[in-house]
């Protein structure tokens, strides 16, 4: 009987396709468990990250890509979230405008740059020098801005330089309509 | 008659008391446990003996904190495949095996990925698409061709154990070197465990790099192998 069963011409696709079945019913269990925590350590970071930004940040609210701060019921700046490709994958940058559209903070969202080079893109040191720069000054030194790049690691920096200015530019476009 | 009792010569000599024979089987198959277990560690190193993987374990040991995160994964892959393969095997048809290990492979890396995307987030970020990749990981399809789905439960146990640390040692080794050379300091999840003052401040960037990955794997591969041949003489 087992010997009819398993020269039967169907049965590997019959047992492949059951092994499918048990492995998306196993996934499908484990991810309901995740996601939700998951989706809300997304949620809480970005609230950190904000609160880093704007310290006294009392809530937030979100209209198409733009994160409105509110310092006690006034509006006091606006954030969004500006994307690269560094050397070694995508960065994500959280940056925060003023309300008077100056660079208000710049943090480092997520990035998968060289460990001990590019990952220095993270450190205050690199960060602090967008404070208070405008558009037309976010260019590393070396190509005719204000900003010193991390040593040794060029292409991280640039990459941060130029996701900030081009998104930073839109962002404000598209506030001031 | 005569022939009857050059058969018997031949064989092993059978126990009288049946509770013998059984202790002997335990520690005869415990031991087995523990030589497929040591086998994986040095005589069948995954990285250093059985070059499998290699590419992994060039991009992820540029830290210690990544190396241990990757291990943790390869082990847990490793022995949820073996283990669930070796109960099949008797029943997976010749023509779908590979098919079907993928995917039991696959099934474990993505629920891995998943539990630590929620409970071990900034590893699961810096592992980034290494993580899925342990999918293709020549030692885990590997062990499943070769061993898994020809031996028993227990024994797959003891190989998926064995490769796994293995593969770890291997990693910490590895990646020991290329961080104290690479950063002059040594950080373990987040905590500093040393610095050392010289090369902190000037640290050989070069291991860091993909190209020192080569060179000291390489160096240490050329150590292993000579150890093994002196061991043989």
């Amino acid at each position: 009987m087992r010997n009819k069963i398993l020269l039967n011409k169907a049965y590997p696709v019959v047992f492949l396709a059951v092994i499918v079945i048990v492995s998306v019913v196993l996934l499908m269990a484990v991810n309901s468990v995740t996601s939700p925590i998951v989706k809300n350590m997304q949620v809480e970071e970005i609230k950190n990250t904000l609160r880093s930004i704007f310290p006294e940040m009392s809530q937030y609210e979100v209209e198409d890509e733009v994160y409105i701060i509110y310092e006690d019921d006034e509006k006091a700046g606006y954030a969004f979230i500006a994307s690269g490709s560094g050397y070694g994958g995508n960065i994500d940058i959280m940056v925060g405008l003023d309300s008077g559209f100056g660079i208000k903070g710049v943090s480092i969202l997520s990035q998968t740059e060289t460990p001990g080079l590019g990952s220095m893109i993270t450190e205050s040191l690199f960060t602090d020098q967008f404070k208070e720069l405008s558009a037309s000054d976010i260019a590393l030194k070396a190509d005719g801005g204000k900003i010193d790049a991390v040593t040794g690691a060029t292409i991280s920096s640039r990459a941060v330089v130029n996701a900030v200015k081009e998104k930073m530019i839109e962002i404000i476009d598209s506030l001031e309509k | 008659m005569k022939d009857h009792k050059d058969r018997s010569n031949s064989k092993q000599p059978q126990s009288c008391h049946p509770q013998e024979q059984h202790v002997k089987d335990n520690k005869k198959s415990s031991s087995r446990f523990w030589k497929e277990l040591a086998k994986g560690i040095v005589i069948s190193n995954p990285v250093f003996i059985l070059t499998l993987g290699l590419c992994p374990v060039l991009a992820i040991t540029n830290s210690i904190t990544n190396a241990l995160g990757m291990s943790a994964g390869v082990i847990f892959v490793l022995l949820c495949s073996n283990i669930m393969i070796s109960s099949i095997r008797k029943a997976i048809p010749l023509m779908v095996r590979i098919p079907v290990f993928i995917v039991i492979i696959a099934t474990f890396v993505t629920i891995f990925s998943l539990l630590f995307e929620a409970y071990f987030p900034p590893l699961h970020k810096s592992l980034g698409i290494y993580l899925p990749l342990i999918v293709v990981n020549c030692i885990i399809l590997g062990r499943a061709e070769v061993f898994a789905s020809k031996n028993s439960v227990v024994l797959s146990t003891a190989d998926a154990l064995g490769i796994g640390f293995g593969f770890t040692i291997a990693l910490i080794m590895i990646s020991f070197l290329r961080e104290t050379l690479g950063t002059g300091s040594v950080e373990i999840f987040g905590r500093q465990l040393f610095k050392l003052p010289g090369l902190s401040v000037h640290p050989l960037t070069f291991f860091i790099s993909p190209p020192g990955a080569f060179l000291v794997i390489g160096i240490l591969l050329a150590l292993f192998r000579w150890i093994g041949v002196i061991r043989s003489e």
